[in-house]
């Protein structure tokens, strides 16, 4: 069914959740937002794609939190609730760490859905038909095809200075790297550019597709509801104080705090550790 | 090093004339669980010069990069030099297996062709003056005098291509594998090529070709292995697979031109599977003298 849905819908719907996410300060409605992506995502059968594409929020979130607990985002006077040797922790950090958080879950994950639920090409054309300049249009569609491409450049260069002996990893072995894959980006580049113009790229006149997408009356509706929703609860939580920010009523015991801080800062060490080692190990 | 797998029973190293032993080696791609190599068993001599042929797909690329430990193997063993290259890395295993890739563009890293012949030399800890002999002399043979302050991405394709495997020659590995060396090249690229792999296993190199350009194979190597499908299916003497026209059919490879006209005319009458336009055209002269002489 997801899959099914106009991508301009799809779109209006990245576009008005990332304005309400970053626009109240409602923990409930972040994660009910968050939550409502992870649903769409188990009804589209993309939910095992998104979990692996949602790691990255493991090591932003423990930073989140950690910062935050630290020196919140927050007019002062903050409230502190432990000192660590000379560190002191602060419980209005919490809350603030959440809403960042929540703030980058709900975009990320809806925009991952809608993306993982997106055929390229039905994208491009949906641009099209709301007038984006075709050049524009297939600028964005080749540089989303070139990343594997590059991406396996990267891998093929990094084997041929390993068999010549080059030794070190991480940086210090990609850097020597940058050159010949800069080189064949550039060679590519002007390869497709010979070969777009061979066949009529930037020629006059209406383009045509073999693909159509074609709107429905429910994907009118999907993105009506979903937009006035959105916009509505947006409005709503701006009208009412005590719904656009909820740092009042949700207050955090202070062991909460440090439990969360003491969890955050061991997944965040694990995680410098961890890409530490991998860079510098011989493989 | 790397780790070895604490349950892996191989030895570490064998005591081997071989160049490379291939025991009963399986591969298969991680993204897709893809097999690649189904039960390879292979043995190299020192000095041989060995082509490696097959459709794509069939093996050839990822055999190779089990050798130099680009790849390691899903399970089975593979010895290089006697040594099992598992838990070794390929920077280790560079100093004794020299990899060129096909596309020179994927290993040109310096900024003039002399600091990448010196490139590999400098990495397996070669003293300064041997180095300076060994690119003096990969500069003489392949002709490269006149670019050697240029940068390598601004000599011509076949040049890059030269200084690309010169690049690995320099290392001096006792084996080396040329993955598609003249693809893509001029005549007179691929007749340095051939001369090179000629004059390497003349010096005791071990050198595999994998190559779909069976004249250049039938002109130069001692050997042919066939892959098809992630397995060895054939392995002889350039004349006896050529000669194989099942074999070719069914692995839809084409013997050299040569050997087809050889096969369809002077073969049947006892006369030899030609492998270059000189055997036939020598063969041909003495049945023509013949003729003549009658």
């Amino acid at each position: 069914m997801v899959h099914r849905i106009h991508p301009v819908t799809k779109m209006v719907w990245v576009l008005v959740y990332i304005v309400l996410a970053f626009t109240t300060q409602n923990i409930f409605i972040l994660y009910g937002m968050a939550l409502f992506a992870i649903g769409l995502a188990l009804l589209a059968g993309v939910f095992r794609p998104l979990l692996k594409a949602a790691y990255l929020i493991v090591p932003v979130g423990s930073s989140l939190i950690a910062l935050q607990v630290l020196a919140p985002a927050v007019e002062r006077p903050w409230t502190p609730i432990a000192e660590i040797g000379f560190v002191t922790l602060y419980g209005d950090g919490l809350y603030y760490a959440l809403v960042l958080l929540g703030r980058i879950i709900s975009s990320m994950l809806l925009t991952l859905v809608m993306v993982m639920t997106t055929h390229p090409s039905d994208l491009f054309l949906a641009f099209s038909k709301l007038k984006v300049p075709y050049t524009f249009n297939f600028m964005l569609a080749m540089t989303l095809q070139l990343i594997p491409v590059f991406q396996r450049e990267v891998g093929i260069v990094l084997s041929a200075q390993k068999s010549r002996g080059m030794k070190g990893s991480g940086f210090s072995a990609v850097l020597p790297s940058f050159v010949p894959v800069f080189v064949g980006a550039i060679e590519r580049v002007q390869q497709l550019s010979v070969s777009l113009e061979s066949r009529g790229f930037g020629s006059s006149g209406n383009k045509t597709s073999y693909r159509k997408v074609t709107s429905r009356t429910q994907d009118w509706v999907y993105g009506v509801v979903g937009a006035v929703a959105m916009l509505g609860l947006m409005v709503y939580s701006i009208l009412q104080p005590r719904l656009w920010n909820l740092s009042d009523i949700v207050v955090f015991a202070p062991e909460t705090v440090l439990v969360t801080f003491s969890v955050a800062v061991t997944l965040f060490s694990f995680v410098i550790v961890g890409a530490l080692f991998l860079s510098l190990r011989k493989t | 090093m790397s780790k070895r797998n604490p349950k892996s029973t191989a030895p570490d190293t064998i005591d081997t004339d071989l160049a490379i032993k291939v025991e009963d080696a399986h591969y298969s791609y991680p993204a897709g669980n893809v097999v690649a190599l189904s039960g390879v068993n292979l043995e190299v001599d020192k000095g041989e010069l060995l082509g490696i042929i097959g459709q794509n797909g069939s093996g050839k690329t990822t055999l190779t990069k089990l050798l130099n430990r680009l790849l390691k193997p899903t399970s089975g063993n593979v010895y290089v030099n006697g040594m099992l290259t598992t838990p070794r890395t390929v920077q280790e295993m560079s100093a004794h297996i020299g990899y060129v890739f096909q596309n020179p563009n994927h290993q040109l890293f310096a900024r003039t062709v002399k600091d990448e012949l010196e490139f590999g030399p400098k990495n397996i800890g070669v003293e300064e003056a041997d180095i300076a002999e060994r690119v003096e002399d990969a500069i003489e043979f392949f002709g490269l005098q006149p670019y050697i302050e240029e940068h390598p991405y601004r000599v011509s394709f076949p040049i890059r291509k030269l200084v690309g495997i010169a690049s690995v020659v320099t290392m001096r590995p006792s084996i080396i594998i040329l993955d598609e060396p003249s693809t893509g090249q001029d005549h007179q690229t691929t007749r340095i090529i051939n001369s090179l792999m000629r004059r390497l296993a003349e010096e005791g190199t071990t050198v595999i070709c994998v190559s779909h350009d069976m004249p250049l194979l039938a002109d130069v190597v001692d050997r042919v292995i066939v892959m098809r499908n992630t397995q060895i299916i054939s392995d002889a003497t350039p004349r006896e697979v050529f000669a194989d026209r099942e074999l070719m059919l069914t692995t839809n490879l084409q013997a050299p031109q040569i050997t087809e006209i050889a096969l369809g005319t002077v073969t049947p009458l006892g006369g030899p599977i030609a492998l270059t336009p000189a055997e036939l055209a020598d063969d041909l002269e003495n049945r023509v003298k013949k003729g003549a002489q009658k």
